[in-house]
């Protein structure tokens, strides 16, 4: 692989992830949902856009479409028990969907083809661009996304909708004395996520041309809560930040390892135990993250002021 | 599948369960947060078990106790380093369980570096089976459900016979008020981590003879352990070990139930036997844990 190759795919993987962040601080930066099973929207993504594409040959702007749909749907599911469970039982309960639903595809075969995964997952608009430059239409073509996502989520942040997320996050109890349906608001986040981590999902699978329940694993999860918590929570740059400085960091581990003395599962291991320590050390000491959130404080003003 | 084989193996997983999930609810109840890397703790202690003795040729039973106290001192040492700090800043609870998340990535990765990522196993001498009423049992397994129900015995009394106990549910109850009595709290809280993490070497010690030992072995015994405490309601130990028991025989039941007789409708059809597939047996517990946080998330037993 040529080095402009190389960092053609970087590039790509980081756009993927950062969709991927911006959807998980969309759900625990604005509304305050602890989600611990983020990557089943990925899966979701992933497995719907690349099984319709290659069972039933539909086109392939309607695959992503789908898998949007899918994936909102499952976040809707997801944001059911909000009404009633603490926010900790609620992460406990996402952590365990997320491994049902990896089960379901290690083990419905006829379906998901197993543990082998699916093949040969066409990708968009292939024909028309020579094989050098197909990489380089691809990112462009996740570059838009992430582009128009995070207009897409600046608008919604920015509304009325996303001060009211972010009063649920400060104040849930208050929130609901405003006369606001926090059920309602939560459920619409939730689709909102699910629907973004969707488009990533379907994106890496028809770059990647090949998925199994291996992509899949829950650490996925916590290599995106790294993200969100390195790069700041409560704000869309800091989760593209922390996408691409994790990517980064990932990576040149990758090269670091080619010229160090020590087995790939000691290298793989190094790097989980710094990115575990990474996420210690960040909550302990700058929960803020490296982008603080901005936030408008509105003084109250006495009379003696005026 | 024998109903009593069932009843032996629930009762095996049962008592491996419930020794993880009584510290579980400990720390949860009194620190108000989920620690993600309870279970990584006890795997810590296995490993460690399995270097003294594999490496030292120190007696298993002798060596289960040395990794038991080391593994409690290292879980007081992570509350001090982290846990405390926080604690003490005031900061959400769910802070805490973000770090407790990281702790366990960590560890999980510190324990593959050092012991890599192959299976283990210690070593046991297999002996003939025994047969009680059709089941089938081995020695191991019997000590297994004897240390197990050892284990809470002596929790019990610990809890309600010492002055340990009696101030750890002071606080569990009131903490503004046990304070006001005089209960050391951040003391108590200390001895709790110990207790805590050390039940849980037993039991991950118990869970890897029995089965085999691997760094991710923490991960995958974490969702059952915390299905069991919910389910028997946080905060109440005994709530913990009924839900462990409760877990452990849907788990068996569910795989060894044949649906082919509901099917078939009084022969009506001619269905092959429809069994869950092996593959979804970690399944169980999950969907046991969405239904019961999504019907009663009290649990089973509430507090005393």
């Amino acid at each position: 692989m040529t080095i402009v190759n190389f960092i053609i795919y970087f590039m790509i993987m980081v756009g993927i992830y950062a969709l991927l962040s911006m959807s998980l601080n969309f759900q625990v930066g604005y509304a305050g949902l602890i989600n611990f099973g983020q990557v089943v929207f990925f899966c979701i993504g992933a497995y719907t856009s690349s099984l319709l594409a290659t069972k039933t040959g539909l086109p392939l702007l309607f695959c992503f479409l789908s898998a949007m749909i899918v994936s909102g749907f499952f976040g809707y599911v997801m944001s059911i028990p909000t009404k009633s469970l603490k926010s900790d039982y609620w992460a406990i309960a996402t952590l365990a969907a997320a491994e049902v639903i990896r089960l379901v595809a290690l083990n419905e075969g006829w379906l998901t083809g197993g543990p082998f995964g699916v093949m040969s997952i066409p990708q968009p608009l292939q024909s028309l661009f020579s094989m050098e430059n197909y990489p380089l239409f691809y990112l462009l073509l996740v570059a838009m996304c992430v582009v128009g996502v995070y207009f897409c989520l600046t608008l919604i942040t920015d509304s009325p909708f996303g001060r009211d997320l972010k009063a649920i996050r400060e104040e849930e109890d208050l929130c609901l004395s405003l006369g606001k349906n926090t059920r309602a608001l939560k459920l619409q986040a939730m689709i909102v996520a699910g629907m973004v981590g969707g488009l990533a999902g379907a994106l890496f699978a028809h770059y990647i041309t090949y998925i199994s329940p291996e992509n899949f694993w829950p650490i996925e999860t916590f290599l995106m809560w790294a993200m969100i918590i390195v790069g700041g929570r409560g704000n869309h740059a800091g989760a593209i930040l922390g996408a691409a400085l994790i990517q980064l960091f990932n990576v040149s581990t990758r090269f670091i390892g080619a010229y160090v003395a020590l087995g790939s599962d000691s290298m793989a291991s190094l790097r989980m135990i710094i990115i575990g320590l990474l996420i210690i050390i960040f909550v302990s000491y700058r929960p803020e993250g490296l982008i603080k959130e901005k936030k408008k404080v509105y003084h109250l003003r006495t009379s003696q002021e005026e | 599948m024998e109903i009593s084989q069932i009843i032996v193996n629930s009762l095996i997983r049962a008592s491996e369960l419930s020794l993880l999930a009584i510290g579980l609810t400990m720390v949860f109840d009194i620190l108000k947060f989920a620690n993600f890397a309870h279970a990584d703790y006890a795997v810590l202690g296995s490993f460690l078990t399995y270097s003294f003795n594999q490496g030292l040729g120190i007696p298993l039973l002798v060596a289960i106790v040395i990794a038991a106290i080391l593994t409690g001192v290292f879980g007081i040492g992570i509350d001090k380093i982290l846990f405390k700090r926080l604690r003490t800043m005031g900061v959400q609870p769910v802070s805490l369980m973000i770090v407790s998340m990281g702790v366990a990535i960590a560890l999980r990765n510190i324990l593959r570096l050092i012991w890599s990522s192959r299976t283990k196993t210690y070593h046991i001498a297999i002996k003939q089976p025994f047969e009680i009423l059709g089941a089938r049992i081995t020695a191991l397994q019997l000590e297994i459900i004897f240390a197990g129900l050892l284990s809470m015995v002596a929790f019990h009394l610990l809890l309600h016979r010492t002055t340990f106990g009696k101030a750890l549910r002071a606080i569990s109850d009131n903490r503004a008020l046990a304070s006001a009595c005089a209960i050391d709290s951040e003391k108590m809280i200390k001895w709790m981590w110990f207790i805590a993490s050390a039940y849980g070497v037993i039991g991950g010690t118990m869970i890897a003879m029995e089965h085999v030992l691997y760094p991710r072995l923490g991960f995958d015994i974490l969702i059952p352990i915390f299905c069991a405490a919910i389910l028997g309601g946080i905060g109440n130990p005994y709530g913990a070990m009924l839900g462990a028991l409760i877990l452990a025989f849907a788990e068996n039941i569910a795989l060894a139930l044949d649906l082919k007789w509901l099917l078939n409708l009084g022969g009506l059809f001619h269905f092959e036997s429809i069994q869950l597939n092996t593959g979804y047996k970690p399944a169980v517990s999950f969907v046991i844990l969405i239904f019961v946080l999504l019907l009663k998330p009290t649990g089973i037993l509430r507090k005393e």
